[in-house]
C-alpha cells in the first residue's frame, strides 16, 4: 500500500528528516508557489527545480525512482485536463499544467516522506494551525487503517457469501456502510473511554518537542532564498 | 473534484485560500466551543469512515458504479460545523498523504468540498426537517455545489474548456449529483434500521421563507458561477467584461497588484512575489483575528498544556 511506504519512509533519520516540520513545510510552500507561476519561457527553472527535489530525496536517502513514480499519482487528473487544453487548441497550456501539477506533487511528497506525521502535526501547530482541526487529523489518521481494514474484511466476507461483488445491490451496499457507520461510531466512543481513563483531557500530548534550532533558521533562509533567486534569475 | 496545485492561477489560490483558511478556523472555534472533548475522537473516527466508505461500490446501472463523497451524511450526523471541520480534515489528509488534491489549492478545496458542501447539504435537509426528500436534496446539492466551483475556479484560472466539454461535465456533475443524493439517503435508511438515532433531528425552523431564499440562493449561485464563467480565456478577460465580479476580484487582489505593478519589469518573479506576500499577509491577518478572538474571550483559553 502506498501510504504505508511514505509511513516507513518518513522514519528516516537524514539530515532533511531532522529538520523541524514547520521549516520544511515552510520551504515546500515557497516552492510551491514558485512551481505555480511557472509558465512556458521559464522552463529550465522548472527543471532545475526537478533537480532540487531530485538532490533532496537523495539527500534524504530515499528510493528516488519510488519517490518520482509515487508523485506520478497526480498525472491522470493532469492529463485529463492537458487532453482538453490540447483539444482546445492550446498544446502550451496543456504542457504546463502536466509539469506544474508533477512538479508541485512531487515537492508535496517530498515533505510527507521526511515528516512523520506526529512531527508534521507539530509543525502546523507551531505556524498556529487550529489545534481542534489537528486533533481530529490526528485521529483521522490513526484509524484511517483500522477502519479501510474493516471496509476490507467486511467486503471478503460478502464476497464470499454473495459470489461477485457485482452483484450486491445498491440496498445491501447501503447496509453495509450503514453497518461500517454503527461500528465507526462505537469505536469512537470505546476509544475516548479508553482514552479518557488514560487521562486524556482534550488533547494528544507530544512524544518528543521539537526545537526551531539555528540550523531550520538556516535551512529555511537557503532555501527561500535558492528557490526565489532561481525563479528570478533564470 | 480536488483540485491539484499548479492547475489555480495565483489570484484564484490566493483569494480562496484567503477566503477558505479564516473561514475554517472560525469554524473550528466555534467547532470548540460548542462540543466538549470526547467530539474529537469521534469527529476523527467518522473522518476515517468516510475514507473506508468510499471502497464500498455502489451499482447505478449498466455496470457501472459510484461512491459516497459523505460532506452531506456527516452533516445529518454531526451537525455542520463538526461536518465541515471533519471534510477539512479529510481533504488535508487526502493532499498531504495521498496526492490528492494540492496544498496550495487546499484553500479551494475546503471552499469547494468543507464549506460550501456542506452548508448546499444541510440547508434543504433544515428546511425539509429531516424528511426524505431533504437527505436526498441535501446530498444532490452538495455535490452540485462543490462540482460547480470546482469547475468555475479552473475556468477562471484559465484553463481552457471548449463548450462541448463544458456541457459534457456539467452532464456528469448531474448525473453524480443524483447518485450522490441516492446513496446518500440508503445510507440514511439503512442506519435508521439498523440502530435509530444517530440523525441530527433539525429544529423547528421558525424563519422557514428565509431558509428557502438562502437555499434558492446556493442552488442558484451554483448554476449562476457556471453561467457566468464560460470565458475560458482566465480571469483578466473575465474582470475587463463583467462588472461585479472585476469589483470583488480587484478588491480582494488590490494589495496583490499594486505590487506587481512596481516589479512590473519581472512579471513572473512579481507573480511569485505577489503569490508569497499574499499568503504572509492572509497568515499574519488569521495570527491577528486569533489574537483579537483570543484576547476579548480568555475564559475560552483552556489549551495551554
Amino acid at each position: 500500500m502506498r501510504h504505508a511506504r511514505v509511513e516507513r519512509w518518513s522514519r528516516g533519520h537524514s539530515v532533511i528528516h531532522r529538520r523541524h516540520a514547520a521549516a520544511k513545510i515552510l520551504a515546500t510552500v515557497v516552492l510551491l508557489v514558485c512551481i505555480a507561476t511557472l509558465t512556458e519561457h521559464t522552463l529550465p527553472t522548472g527543471a532545475v527545480y526537478l533537480v532540487i527535489l531530485v538532490i533532496s530525496a537523495v539527500a534524504a536517502r530515499l528510493p528516488v525512482l519510488a519517490v518520482l513514480s509515487g508523485a506520478s499519482a497526480v498525472l491522470p487528473f493532469a492529463l485529463c485536463f492537458a487532453l482538453v487544453s490540447l483539444l482546445a487548441g492550446d498544446p502550451m497550456q496543456a504542457t504546463m499544467l502536466v509539469i506544474r501539477g508533477y512538479l508541485s506533487a512531487l515537492a508535496v511528497l517530498l515533505l510527507i516522506s521526511t515528516t512523520a506525521m506526529p512531527d508534521l502535526i507539530a509543525g502546523l501547530e507551531w505556524l498556529r494551525a487550529p489545534a481542534f482541526l489537528l486533533q481530529v487529523m490526528q485521529f483521522l489518521y490513526r484509524y484511517l487503517i483500522v477502519l479501510i481494514g474493516e471496509a476490507d474484511a467486511m467486503r471478503q466476507a460478502s464476497l464470499s457469501r454473495a459470489g461477485s461483488i457485482r452483484t450486491l445491490q445498491c440496498r445491501q451496499a447501503a447496509a453495509a456502510a450503514g453497518v461500517l457507520f454503527v461500528r465507526s461510531w462505537a469505536r469512537a466512543q470505546a476509544i475516548h473511554r479508553a482514552m479518557v481513563s488514560r487521562g486524556f483531557e482534550g488533547r494528544i500530548p507530544a512524544f518528543r518537542r521539537m526545537e526551531f534550532k539555528f540550523a531550520d533558521v538556516v535551512f529555511v533562509s537557503l532555501a527561500t532564498v535558492a528557490i526565489t533567486g532561481l525563479r528570478a534569475a533564470l | 473534484m480536488h483540485i491539484p496545485d499548479g492547475f489555480l492561477s495565483v489570484p484564484v489560490w490566493a483569494t480562496m485560500d484567503a477566503i477558505a483558511l479564516p473561514a475554517i478556523a472560525w469554524i473550528a472555534r466555534r467547532a470548540q466551543r460548542e462540543f466538549d472533548h470526547h467530539r474529537i475522537p469521534l469527529m476523527g473516527v467518522m473522518g476515517a469512515f468516510v475514507f473506508a466508505a468510499q471502497m464500498i461500490n455502489f451499482p447505478v446501472g449498466n455496470g457501472t458504479s459510484g461512491h459516497l463523497v459523505g460532506g452531506a451524511l456527516l452533516s445529518f450526523t454531526l451537525g455542520p460545523a463538526a461536518a465541515s471541520i471533519v471534510m477539512t480534515a479529510i481533504l488535508a489528509t487526502q493532499a498531504l498523504v495521498f496526492q490528492d488534491g494540492g496544498l496550495l489549492a487546499l484553500g479551494a478545496n475546503v471552499f469547494n468540498m468543507a464549506i460550501a458542501g456542506v452548508v448546499a447539504g444541510y440547508l434543504p435537509y433544515a428546511l425539509l426537517r429531516g424528511r426524505k426528500a431533504g437527505v436526498f436534496l441535501g446530498g444532490m446539492f452538495s455535490l452540485v455545489a462543490s462540482a460547480a466551483l470546482a469547475l468555475a475556479e479552473l475556468l477562471w484560472s484559465g484553463v481552457p474548456m471548449p463548450p462541448a466539454i463544458l456541457a459534457v461535465s456539467i452532464g456528469l456533475f448531474v448525473v453524480s449529483a443524483i447518485v450522490e443524493g441516492a446513496i446518500t439517503l440508503a445510507i440514511v435508511r439503512a442506519l435508521e434500521a439498523i440502530q435509530p438515532g444517530f440523525l441530527r433531528r433539525p429544529q423547528a425552523v421558525r424563519g422557514r421563507a428565509t431558509l428557502a431564499l438562502v437555499t434558492a440562493a446556493v442552488a442558484l449561485a451554483g448554476l449562476g458561477v457556471l453561467i457566468a464563467s464560460p470565458r475560458p480565456d482566465g480571469i483578466q478577460k473575465l474582470t475587463r467584461e463583467t462588472g461585479i465580479t472585476s469589483h470583488v476580484v480587484s478588491l480582494l487582489a488590490s494589495p496583490l497588484a499594486d505590487y506587481r505593478l512596481h516589479v512590473s519589469s519581472a512579471p513572473f518573479l512579481a507573480k511569485s512575489l505577489a503569490g508569497l506576500i499574499g499568503l504572509l499577509i492572509v497568515y499574519f491577518v488569521c495570527l491577528g483575528i486569533r489574537r483579537v478572538l483570543t484576547a476579548s474571550r480568555p475564559a475560552m483559553e483552556q489549551e495551554g498544556a
